[in-house]
């Protein structure tokens, strides 16, 4: 089962064993000095969760305005994903089409259009290293 | 037969680990020449109690090596003393010992357990002693938990304190203070919450002693085996750390207890060259460091060469240049320590951890490993200041005062400040921690911080207040952000990060900050000016206090508490006048204000009590203290402090 979302005009999808939840995206209290791709921090019933700018991570072109936080689980590994809309909730056929990020699993023509699968424990492991590293 | 439940067996194998590190200490002590007075004792009763475990949870093969070891004893109990060369013996059979503990049980037992009998083993205990002592009788009354369950309270009670919060935020503070029986209540309430949370997250710490246990004989056998005289010296055993973190620590630890030893201490011969003591010194020890603790690993070895130390002066850290794979300071690999490659890892393990690897060295004399480790998951008293539209926690041990700025001047291209006759470099916060700045206020309040070395005075746009706050880690996500301890959760719901105090110190030389220059410079006080004493066990109060008299021209000096206070009028009696609160530890304001009273050589001395609007009893038992004067901290305001204070002392 997958849960789609859209991202601008572009639609992606995510496996429902990371799915922890969706809510309203809320208050989002910025981290100076965090990767671009850090909006800041939500906290979801007494738990403090870093908020991934999806849109950015993925390179997606224009300012997207999210509206809602996807909270997704690898492990240990928590966070929130800022995106525009959840739109569908459902089956999807296994990946045939190759697609040029290390962030996608890869992706699935549904309806003539292009929907692809979002790598969780990739997204969540993005930010590691270099990115929060000290200033020189 | 039955299934000995899988949670027995890892006490047993927790407890049989806490045993055989006590017969290892024990061994190495009479080796040592030093050996405890009843040491034979002590390695049979531990022996002892062993057996009868591992009978009990059909652990047979310890069951049967504790009892060889009992019988070995045997003779040196009637002599009272252990030959040494038994100690060697005895210590290979520990390792046996600790290799069957880790083992599999051979049979589970049913009547041993109900018999609590040994079980395998043909009793030959010698006559007048004791039946094996059951399971878990030598912890008394201790119970032990999964780390999992005292998480899952702490986060409860974490919640449930920010619930209170948000509760007391909802009533509003107004309202709150106008009611004095809702104010007691709420005030009940924050008390017991508090104390509950204290209990949880004291169940989380365990001493520092918990591991180093199996460090003494790994140290003792490396040293052999390297032909070098060692010895190894543990201290601050009682520091308290979150479990998590020890169980991340001991293989750093070994690692930099391995190097010190393969590679930083010399042989005996090369120490008496050197005309160093044959005997080495490599010291553990932990200790907290304001809202940190710090491991330190030292050795009185050769050091670095003064190649690397040249190196590591031109780099800024001794610990990335060794990090750097391939390097080893003596110059080859043994199969004990690979020093580049290991030490990289110790450091990527200790960031994992949220911590920091530390480094100094002095070529010929020795080298220092700190890991500075922050706690994941503690309760901080922070200072709460705002900076570009956003609160900020800072640990309050950091903070060695607020002042306002007055007027900065510019040494090499740096703002700096007076602080005491003293030159301080100026900081912005939002400028160290990368945030976009906006622009500073006019004298704005300045967190003086770091030290003697490297004292620096952050500014903000605001000083809050202070609070305890319970600190979350940023999650494995954020993990390494170098700049935060964690973030909380304060009452409003909202989040504030928690700066790492070191971070601040070490970064605000590249950020000054851009302050507008001020043509207000604050008089010295002159030296015949009253002198006040401050007494607050609020850091935020007291420094208020203290920087409108110290403005007003006053000598100042503060005490966190009336025992405090009264250690400082009896050091130096030549004070004029005391501010004091009323509720604090150790001693109270009328505590504090009844001994004044009650010494002869002081009992005129005029004080001042600040207090919040209490109960009508305690109005009337402060009416009654007999103190000079009382200022409202509802009401409080600088103009009737100074007006109070001048009309006591006429000045």
């Amino acid at each position: 089962m997958y849960l789609q979302i859209r991202l601008k005009t572009e639609r992606y999808a995510l496996s429902l064993e990371h799915l922890i939840e969706v809510v309203t995206l809320g208050e989002v209290t910025p981290v100076p000095g965090a990767p671009v791709t850090v909006l800041g921090l939500c906290s979801l019933r007494g738990e403090i969760l870093p908020v991934l700018d999806l849109g950015r991570l993925l390179v997606i072109r224009g300012a997207a305005t999210p509206r809602r936080l996807v909270i997704v689980a690898d492990g240990d590994r928590r966070a929130a994903l800022a995106v525009e809309d959840v739109t569908d909730f459902g089956q999807l056929p296994e990946t045939t089409e190759a697609v040029d990020s290390p962030l996608l699993r890869g992706g699935v023509i549904v309806e003539g259009a292009l929907i692809s699968v979002i790598d969780v424990p990739a997204v969540l492991g993005s930010t590691d290293g270099s990115t929060v590293s000290e200033p020189a | 037969m039955s299934v000995v439940p899988p949670a027995l067996v890892n006490i047993f194998r927790e407890e049989a680990h806490e045993r055989l590190a006590e017969i290892t200490a024990c061994l190495l002590a009479v080796e040592a020449g030093s050996p405890p007075a009843d040491a034979v004792d002590l390695l049979f009763r531990q022996a002892h109690s062993l057996k009868g475990g591992a009978s009990m949870v059909g652990f047979t093969k310890v069951s049967t090596i504790a009892h060889a070891i009992e019988d070995a004893l045997e003779p040196a109990r009637t002599r009272g003393a252990l030959a040494p060369e038994l100690v060697e013996a005895l210590l290979r059979v520990t390792d046996e010992l600790r290799r069957a503990v880790d083992g599999e049980p051979a049979v589970a037992p049913d009547q041993a357990i109900a018999s609590g009998k040994s079980n395998g083993v043909p009793a030959v205990l010698p006559s007048g002693t004791e039946p094996p002592t059951v399971l878990g009788s030598r912890t008394g009354n201790s119970v032990r938990l999964a780390t999992e369950k005292v998480d899952r309270l702490l986060d409860s009670v974490g919640e449930a304190v920010v619930q209170r919060r948000r509760v007391a935020h909802l009533i509003g503070a107004q309202v709150i203070d106008a009611d004095e029986l809702l104010k007691e209540e709420i005030d009940r309430e924050e008390d017991l919450l508090s104390e509950l949370q204290d209990a949880a997250l004291e169940m989380r710490m365990l001493p520092f002693g918990s591991i180093t246990g199996r460090f003494p004989r790994a140290v003792r056998d490396l040293a052999l085996a390297e032909g070098k005289a060692i010895e190894l010296r543990l201290s601050g055993v009682e520091t308290q750390i979150d479990r998590v973190l020890l169980d991340g620590l001991v293989d750093p630890i070994t690692h930099l207890l391995r190097n010190a030893i393969a590679h930083g201490i010399e042989r005996p011969e090369a120490r008496e060259h050197a005309g160093k003591p044959r005997l080495a010194q490599l010291i553990l020890h932990a200790e907290s460091r304001g809202g940190q603790v710090a491991i330190e690993v030292r050795d009185d070895g050769r050091g670095v060469s003064s190649e690397l130390a040249d190196e590591a002066a031109r780099r800024g850290s001794l610990a990335d240049v060794l990090a750097e794979a391939g390097f080893s300071t003596a110059g080859r690999v043994t199969e004990l320590a690979g020093r580049g490659v290991g030490l990289d890892a110790v450091k990527r393990q200790i960031e994992s951890l949220s911590g920091r690897l530390e480094m100094d060295s002095a070529p010929g004399q020795g080298m220092r490993v700190t890991l500075l480790l922050p706690v994941t998951l503690a309760r901080f008293n922070v200072l709460i200041v705002e900076r570009a539209r956003q609160r900020f926690g800072i640990p309050l041990t950091s903070v060695t005062e607020v002042v306002a700025v007055g007027a900065a001047s510019t040494l090499e291209e740096q703002p700096h400040i007076d602080v005491h006759g003293e030159s301080v470099r100026l900081s912005d916060l939002a400028r160290v921690l990368d945030a976009e700045p906006t622009e500073l206020a006019q004298a704005p309040p300045a967190l003086v911080m770091g030290d003697a070395r490297s004292r620096v005075a952050i500014a903000c746009d605001r000083v809050l207040g202070e609070e305890d706050v319970v600190v979350k880690s940023l999650g494995a996500t954020l993990v390494g952000a170098p700049r935060y301890l964690g973030a909380a959760i304060l009452g409003d719901g909202g989040i504030m990060l928690i700066v790492d105090p070191e971070y601040l110190v070490r970064n605000a030389v590249r950020s000054s900050a851009a302050v507008r220059r001020t043509i207000d410079v604050p008089l010295p006080a002159p030296a015949a000016a009253p002198r006040i004493l401050v007494v607050d066990d609020q850091f935020v109060v007291r420094e208020l206090e203290r920087s409108i008299l110290d403005a007003a021209g006053y000598r100042v000096l503060t005490a966190c508490h009336g025992r405090e206070a009264l250690e400082a009028i009896a050091e130096d009696g030549t004070f004029d006048l005391v501010v004091t609160d009323l509720q604090m530890p150790e001693l109270d304001g009328l505590g504090l204000l009844a001994a004044i009273r009650a010494d002869p050589i002081h009992a005129t001395l005029p004080v001042v009590i600040v207090t919040s609007r209490g109960s009508g009893k305690n109005r009337r038992r402060v009416a009654d203290s007999g103190a000079n004067a009382y200022i409202l901290k509802e009401e409080f305001d600088q103009r009737v402090l100074l007006e109070t204070i001048k009309r006591l002392i006429g000045r």
